[in-house]
């Protein structure tokens, strides 16, 4: 692409203040980015790095309180804030589109989509109602949405989250705009409709020649889709390049960090994480705003200010760090992590033919409405010391497998037997003293913790309700509890919103391990999590295993995640089992199309991984309400036949797969030994 | 649809029926009776026996139930001897101007409601927030029967512009055609339902601007008005639609205290009436009617809502 010499967006020591009610928060200091025409600039960061704040100083779209206090916005070589407020409008409404974070809210809930959609042109445009109509039909058509000439008509929540995301990427387009923001537009979307996206926007982009800035915390979608990196920290910009040089050799050591704690570069089966915390950006900062998390710090970098400057080779590599990485960073895929060998032959966890079904809100007087299948069949095994991954995207049904073998929802059919004992045959008190067995870790800790109980009382409650020991023992229990997470002991005496996510993540491990169970069911534990905090609580998990022979069945729908942990790891699709198998197996050597594809739809973090063959599949997940006969992702499956009608049984050795054509036959000794 | 009505139709009726049953026992416990009040003290015991045999109070009180659903049935709300008419006549003769006092003041509160609930929310914590804010409390905290003898006061004795009474006419016309002595009875009412109304709109309003798809509206470069108007109001407005379905009942009952004060014969004074000398036909006429009125206020805000709403559909057979 030929870059014009003037770049699109300009921003010159962009400086952003929030005002809240016990300060001023400094979200943006002195930010210098550039993007060009045809360009795609990721930024990069974690929670609070003022990556959003950024866009939204852009777009003129800061919360109540924000304002932008210094520097220049150059968009075509006008400084935005000078501009007037109607001209500042037209600009943001037609030279400028924005993608949202979450699609599921950022649409108006009571206004059909294809008012929705053309309205910058009505506003701007002072197009005509039935033209409008016309060209939002053909902009939802070019970004891939079925049947459009229905879909304008429709309102928001009679569509899935994907289908909404690109309403909204159509709600930017329609207008033609010469730079796209896109913040997150993927986060809150399963991987396989991330690609869908991300795709889309990459396509539009050569199309319309669109300068996009893509915002987010994933450094594998920004290793696959950008052209330039400028990588955040605390309201600056810490390094910029472009994405090649950028994750062959970074140079700042807050990006080598970041860099080093992705499961994906996991070395000697630990992560690295980085220690601490993000400074308060409310109090003044002097030096690297790094400095106190980095191990290579000196007292130059705390004290005199560290600006951004170029890399001496010349390839417009920027950084503001005195202590640059000299030699690159290899995110390898990494050699398989050494697997936990589980040598108890008998397993703690047994799962036969598990299936769970809910009414579908039928009425109350006719019940006979339909049944959700949230599970359908679905057997494994988890033996002492082991981990079993499960994977799928959201509504295949692994959270709800999670929560019946907590006991938390009873099978509707099938049997679960935990260490020899069937829970359905056990009697109120025996199935009351099962839950000191298996004991759940939730996805959001906060939400899962009464916000007016102190930790000790959290902490203590299972205890209580299970009658373990005295006053003093559980005290005593207690305390030990927030040693084993590393937590202080004054942390008992807070309330859970003086947490933050990784330390109230421990907290909720914390009371998981409070009954000294034998396995835990960890639904999503790090899905809320920055990289470097997720680090510490998956390191977290995996030393506790070792310490105390835990078990867990971790679920989550991060491949990346589930491959660092997990000794085996099962696929779900859809209240199906798939494929299930060793962990370097399935991840490595997928049996199945759908993991495959689930596969392919990874971003990774090493830009130079060949882009993946187009096995991404398509469309939207089948309505559980009445799922398809026999294999039930036939109709998605690039390789389906009429014998798909049939279901595929979970067959064979160690590394079972549900497909009748299946993508590898299982190495020849793995079956031998089973 | 026709489904979800029929089923809310008949939980209605059954609703009515059981308050009807309530009412009825009520109203026969209580000492007294019927006789003593309408006969006088002085009346005999034998007065008194002979009364109640005349008007079936001497049988069993599920008979007596039975025969008033019967005659119900037929369109019958019994005959009130103290009034000397007919329930239906005598709330024939007030619901009328009653309907015409609430609504008028109803509309006026919304109108002014909704600017000012808009006018806070956009200017959230800044001074006309505050103002309206200490105002509306100021109002909501007013008996109402003081509020009207300052209304009186201000507006017919300092500064005589209205009369200081409703209009006393028989029929409705006569009623509307004194519109000025409608004035101050309907704007006191309207006070005290702005404050109530201006305050749901407000949070609602607050909590729609902080909605994720106002920013997507104003990314389209939508002016602020634009954004508001076309974006934000109607779903901020949605709240509304459940005060004004809980107020329905309000609009047949009439507003005692204001009735009172305006000397404005409608609902509320007639309900205060019988109560005082035990008419029970008319009370249990009056509640009969506030009764089906609330149950179809309920009914309309759920339907009202489904139509404004297209999130929300409407299933038979929940509650």
């Amino acid at each position: 692409m030929e870059a014009p010499t003037q770049p699109l967006l300009r921003l010159r020591d962009l400086s952003t203040d929030i005002a809240l009610r016990r300060g001023t928060v400094h979200a943006l200091d002195k930010v210098n980015l550039e993007v060009r025409q045809g360009e795609t600039l990721g930024v990069v960061g974690e929670s609070g790095s003022g990556k959003t704040m950024t866009v939204l100083s852009v777009m003129g779209l800061l919360p109540s309180g924000g304002q932008v206090v210094g520097g220049e916005i150059l968009f075509d070589g006008r400084d935005l804030r000078r501009l007037e407020a109607k001209e500042l409008r037209r600009v943001r409404g037609v030279e400028m589109g924005m993608v949202f974070q979450d699609p599921l809210t950022s649409l108006n809930p009571t206004m059909r989509i294809g008012a929705q959609v053309a309205e910058p042109l009505r506003v701007h445009q002072g197009v005509s109602k039935a033209e409008a109509r016309d060209r939002a039909i053909e902009i939802l058509r070019r970004v891939g949405m079925p049947r459009p000439d229905k879909i304008v008509d429709d309102y928001p929540h009679q569509l899935s989250g994907g289908m909404r995301q690109r309403v909204v990427i159509a709600m930017a387009l329609i207008r033609s705009p010469r730079l796209l923001i896109a913040d997150e537009p993927t986060t809150a979307l399963d991987v396989t409709t991330q690609r869908q996206i991300l795709e889309l926007i990459d396509d539009l982009r050569e199309e319309f020649k669109m300068a996009v800035i893509l915002v987010t915390h994933d450094l594998g979608v920004i290793a696959g889709r950008a052209d330039r990196v400028a990588v955040m920290y605390a309201g600056r910009v810490v390094e910029t390049g472009t994405t090649a040089d950028l994750f062959r050799a970074p140079r700042h050591r807050y990006t080598e960090a970041l860099m080093r704690a992705l499961p994906e570069s996991a070395a000697e089966g630990r992560l690295y994480s980085i220690p601490g915390l993000p400074p308060d950006l409310s109090r003044p900062l002097t030096g690297c705003r790094f400095a106190p998390r980095c191990q290579f710090a000196t007292d130059e970098c705390r004290t005199g200010d560290v600006l951004l400057t170029l890399d001496a080779a010349g390839n417009g590599h920027e950084f503001a760090c005195l202590h640059p990485v000299a030699e690159p960073v290899a995110i390898t895929a990494s050699a398989p992590v050494a697997e936990t060998a589980a040598k108890a032959s008998e397993p703690l966890l047994t799962v036969r033919d598990l299936v769970k079904e809910y009414d579908a809100g039928g009425s109350g007087m006719r019940k006979t409405a339909g049944r959700v299948s949230a599970v359908a069949g679905v057997s494994f095994e988890v033996k002492a010391g082991e981990t079993l991954g499960i994977v799928g995207e959201s509504g295949c049904g692994k959270s709800t497998v999670g929560r019946v073998v907590a006991g938390l929802e009873p099978a509707t059919a099938g049997q679960i037997i935990v260490d020899g004992q069937d829970i359905a045959t056990l009697d109120r008190r025996a199935r009351h003293h099962m839950h000191r067995q298996v004991q759940l870790m939730f996805q959001d800790s906060y939400a899962a913790m009464n916000p007016r109980m102190r930790i000790d009382s959290i902490l203590t409650e299972p205890l209580e309700i299970q009658q373990v020991g005295d006053a003093a023992a559980r005290r005593a229990r207690v305390s030990e509890l927030l040693d084993q997470v590393g937590l202080p002991r004054r942390a008992l005496e807070r309330y859970p919103h003086e947490f933050s996510g990784g330390q109230l993540q421990r907290i909720g491990l914390a009371r998981s391990l409070a009954l000294n169970p034998r396995l835990i069911v960890a639904d999503e534990p790090v899905s809320a999590l920055d990289v470097s905090v997720q680090a510490q609580v998956l390191n977290l998990m995996r030393d506790l295993q070792h310490e105390l022979g835990l078990s867990y069945v971790f679920i989550s729908h991060d491949l990346s995640v589930v491959d660092y942990m997990a000794d085996r790891i099962g696929v779900m699709y859809l209240g199906k089992l798939v494929e299930v198998g060793p962990a370097s197996q399935v991840v490595r050597a997928a049996r199945h199309p759908y993991t495959q594809a689930l596969l392919d739809a990874v971003p990774s973090p090493d830009p130079d991984r060949a882009p993946a063959p187009d096995t991404t599949i398509r469309g939207e997940l089948p309505s559980a309400l009445n799922p398809p006969t026999g294999c039930r992702f036939r109709t998605r499956c690039p390789l389906a036949q009429d014998i798909c009608a049939t279901e595929p049984p979970l067959q064979g050795g160690t590394h079972q797969v549900a497909c009748h054509f299946p993508l590898r036959q299982e190495p020849a000794q793995e079956t031998s030994a089973a | 649809m026709t489904r979800y009505l029929l089923t809310r139709l008949g939980q209605a009726l059954v609703i009515v029926i059981l308050v009807t049953l309530i009412t009825f026992l009520i109203l026969h416990v209580l000492p007294g009776g019927a006789a003593r009040a309408i006969l006088g003290k002085e009346a005999t015991l034998e007065q008194i026996a002979a009364f109640n045999h005349e008007m079936g109070y001497d049988r069993p009180l599920w008979e007596q139930y039975a025969l008033y659903l019967q005659r119900l049935v037929h369109g019958d709300l019994g005959y009130s001897f103290q009034l000397n008419q007919s329930v239906a006549e005598a709330i024939a003769q007030r619901l009328p101007k009653t309907m015409v006092m609430s609504l008028a003041s109803t509309v006026l509160a919304v109108v002014v409601a909704v600017p000012l609930g808009v006018v806070q929310a956009v200017r959230r914590n800044r001074w006309p927030d505050y103002t309206i804010n200490a105002l509306s409390l100021l109002a909501y905290a007013t008996p109402i029967f003081f509020m009207g003898l300052m209304m009186i006061i201000l507006f017919s004795q300092v500064w005589a512009v209205l009369p200081p009474e409703a209009p006393q006419g028989f029929t409705l016309g006569e009623v509307l055609a004194d519109p000025a002595g409608l004035v101050l009875p309907v704007v006191t009412l309207a006070i005290l339902t702005v404050a109530v109304y201006s305050r749901y709109i407000r949070s609602s309003m607050v909590d729609n601007l902080n909605e994720n798809y106002v920013r997507t509206a104003r990314s389209k470069g939508l002016s602020e008005g634009r954004v508001i108007v076309g974006h934000t109001l109607r779903n901020g407005l949605f709240p509304v639609i459940t005060l004004l379905g809980m107020y329905l009942p309000a609009l047949f009952s009439g507003a005692l205290v204001v009735e009172r004060l305006f000397n404005y014969p409608g609902m509320g004074l007639l309900f205060w009436q019988a109560a005082l000398k035990r008419d029970y036909p008319i009370l249990l006429g009056v509640t009969l009617l506030i009764s089906v009125a609330t149950v179809l206020g309920a009914l309309v805000a759920d339907v009202l809502y489904a139509a404004v709403d297209p999130r929300v559909r409407l299933k038979a057979g929940r509650s």
